[in-house]
């Protein structure tokens, strides 16, 4: 049953607050890709011009749920990035790396395998960026010990970040403002991506031993090298670590119960960091809240508004009365070129401001599939949740297509150039691109599959 | 006292397109001073032969040493091995130095006081300074080490006079 999309629809006033906006917000986009202007500085501008000339009043860019900042986000980044912030000094993460490198008994694909679960799985938990941040200098070291090509393995763990972020909530901004914005809680992306993410990452192993597998060769007596480092040696504060660890499972848990106990994910991770920062003995919180990555923040905060702007004035529902059109109602196909588009969007913009504007595109075009519905009923409609899933899926693996997909990628190529062996956008690509169409194909099967076939 | 008499003349000079072996060359053969002992610094000069960096000791220990062991938050410098500082030094031979010279560089005119380096050399936290001539163009490198001397000799002049 396709409703009457035109009769639901308000009439879109395209008056100058339309067009100002909407130059504002093309122009802002045009300026993020351009790198001409950091990105932060472009959504603080465009945030501040919205206000500025009326199309967004101040009191709707702070504090409306519909239209301004999204302080679910904000709050839960921020809240993670301290209680990360406490933890890196312990030394837990070059141990993990290198109990790794130990485990593998300086094999070189084993090595590269189990770096990139771990990668996988920390980043599933942890911002993407920073777990590469953590892992890849180990793997740097190892590589040097075992006069390994750094290139192959700091491509997988790449790759596998954005991977293993796509699993939760948590793992990877699209997720944490998908999840705020359709009221998705923790437990929701475990049962719906994590299952898919588990299929992908099997795929990409295995993938990943035919491209590499055979060209890996250490020599024996280089193994001894990695067989001698005592990862003990690692770990600086161990009380420290202990709570953290402890916290840590607090906070995990509390994300798996805060749907049951009614509390938004930002308030679960604001209450760890306070804990962590309570127990942890920190005397002075300074370093620990001026390491939070504030241009990201700010970023996020500015493109809110912006977007605010754009859906008050109705570009979004315009858009979402076009897309209306072009798939005529029909669902599964919305959510195919959902994912699809997404993941090439992805591969070669920014994904944040990307899934800031799919948001509310999807909002508008579910109030105009069902107008008679709101809240959590329209949010959570059975035939919305594919395509929610597959803006995640699309969002979040599609940054593994070229090396500015995801800032992980950005990361791993300015590594590879300080060590001597720069890796090419083409040559990123050669690796990323089919890997990531591989991924995407898998979650097309999976998506089909499981909502529209089996409809479980 | 100023800085032109106690600066050392600068001889060799170095460009950013050198590498780290050719500096390393004539630190070790390069003899200054009076008592004749190398130089710890060599000036990096451009084409129009003004100073834009200096290259240092530390700077090459910097060449050798891999960035990622600074990227950790911990000290990774547990794990590394027999060997590995020679390896990388074969390696970072034919590296240009442009990449590892210290580019923020303070410097003093001749007349500038003694004192005046002394602030320099605190403030900025290095132990030598170039000098240069009215022009810019350097004439000599004052260290910390002479004006150490130069203390030294002030206080034990001091001392024995005071005392009879």
């Amino acid at each position: 049953m396709t409703p009457d999309i035109a009769q639901t629809s308000r009439q879109i006033v395209m008056g100058w607050h339309f067009w100002i906006a909407t130059i504002l917000f093309l122009g802002a986009y045009a300026l993020i890709v351009s790198e001409k202007i950091h990105k932060t500085i472009v959504a603080i501008c465009g945030a501040a011009v919205m206000i500025v000339t009326g199309i967004l009043a101040q009191d709707e860019a702070f504090h409306s749920l519909e239209l301004g900042v999204d302080w679910n986000v904000v709050f839960l980044l921020i809240s993670m990035m301290v209680i990360i912030n406490i933890m890196k000094p312990t030394g837990v993460f070059e141990y993990i790396a290198i109990r790794s490198a130990k485990a593998a008994k300086g094999e070189p694909f084993k090595i590269m395998v189990i770096f990139s679960l771990v990668t996988a799985f920390l980043s599933a938990f942890l911002d993407n960026v920073t777990t590469v941040l953590l892992i890849a200098p180990v793997t740097l070291l190892i590589c040097q010990a075992l006069e390994l090509d750094v290139v192959p393995y700091l491509i997988t763990e790449a790759l596998a970040s954005n991977i293993g972020g796509t699993a939760t909530l948590i793992g990877d901004p699209p997720n944490i403002m998908i999840a705020s914005k359709a009221q998705l809680d923790f437990m929701a992306f475990i049962y719906n991506l994590t299952p898919v993410i588990i299929v992908v990452l099997a795929a990409y192993i295995i993938s990943i031993k035919f491209i590499f597998g055979k060209r890996l060769a250490v020599r024996e007596e280089l193994k001894a090298r990695v067989m001698a480092m005592h990862e003990k040696e690692a770990i600086k504060d161990p009380v420290l670590l202990k709570k953290s660890l402890i916290v840590l499972a607090i906070t995990i848990l509390g994300f798996v119960f805060h749907g049951m106990l009614h509390l938004q994910p930002a308030t679960i991770a604001l209450t760890g960091a306070g804990l962590l920062l309570l127990v942890s003995g920190i005397k002075d919180p300074h370093r620990v809240l001026a390491d939070v990555e504030w241009a990201t923040i700010f970023f996020f905060i500015g493109l809110f508004i912006i977007i605010g702007g754009v859906v008050k004035v109705g570009l979004i529902e315009w858009m979402s009365l076009e897309v209306l059109k072009i798939t005529k109602g029909n669902l599964f196909g919305t959510s195919m070129v959902v994912m699809w588009f997404s993941a090439f969007a992805s591969a070669f913009i920014d994904n944040i401001p990307y899934v800031a504007t799919m948001n509310p595109l999807i909002i508008d075009m579910a109030k105009q599939l069902w107008p008679g519905l709101s809240g959590a009923q329209l949010l959570h409609h059975p035939d919305l949740m594919p395509i929610w899933w597959s803006l995640a899926l699309g969002a979040c693996l599609g940054g593994n297509g070229t090396a500015i997909g995801a800032s992980a990628n950005v990361i791993i190529v300015g590594m590879s150039e300080k060590m001597g062996s720069p890796i090419s956008f083409k040559k990123f690509m050669l690796y990323g691109m089919p890997l990531m169409i591989e991924s995407v194909l898998i979650c097309t099967v999976y998506v089909w599959i499981r909502y529209y076939i089996l409809n479980i | 006292m100023k800085a032109k008499n106690l600066m050392i003349p600068v001889k060799k000079c170095l460009t950013p397109d050198n590498t780290i072996k050719d500096a390393v060359n004539i630190l070790q053969a390069d003899r200054n001073g009076e008592e004749k002992r190398g130089s710890d610094v060599l000036p990096v000069l451009d084409q129009a032969g003004a100073i834009i960096g200096i290259l240092s000791v530390h700077d090459i220990l910097k060449a050798v040493h891999p960035f990622y062991l600074s990227m950790a938050e911990t000290n990774l410098g547990n794990f590394t091995w027999d060997g590995m500082m020679e390896s990388l030094a074969k390696q970072a031979g034919n590296k240009t130095i442009g990449a590892f010279m210290t580019k923020d560089v303070a410097t003093v005119q001749e007349d500038d006081s003694l004192m005046e380096c002394i602030d320099l050399m605190i403030k900025k936290n290095v132990h030598q300074l170039p000098v240069l001539e009215e022009g810019g163009k350097i004439t000599g490198m004052i260290y910390g080490k002479d004006i150490f001397y130069n203390i030294t000799a002030i206080m034990l002049n001091k001392e024995t006079a005071e005392k009879p």
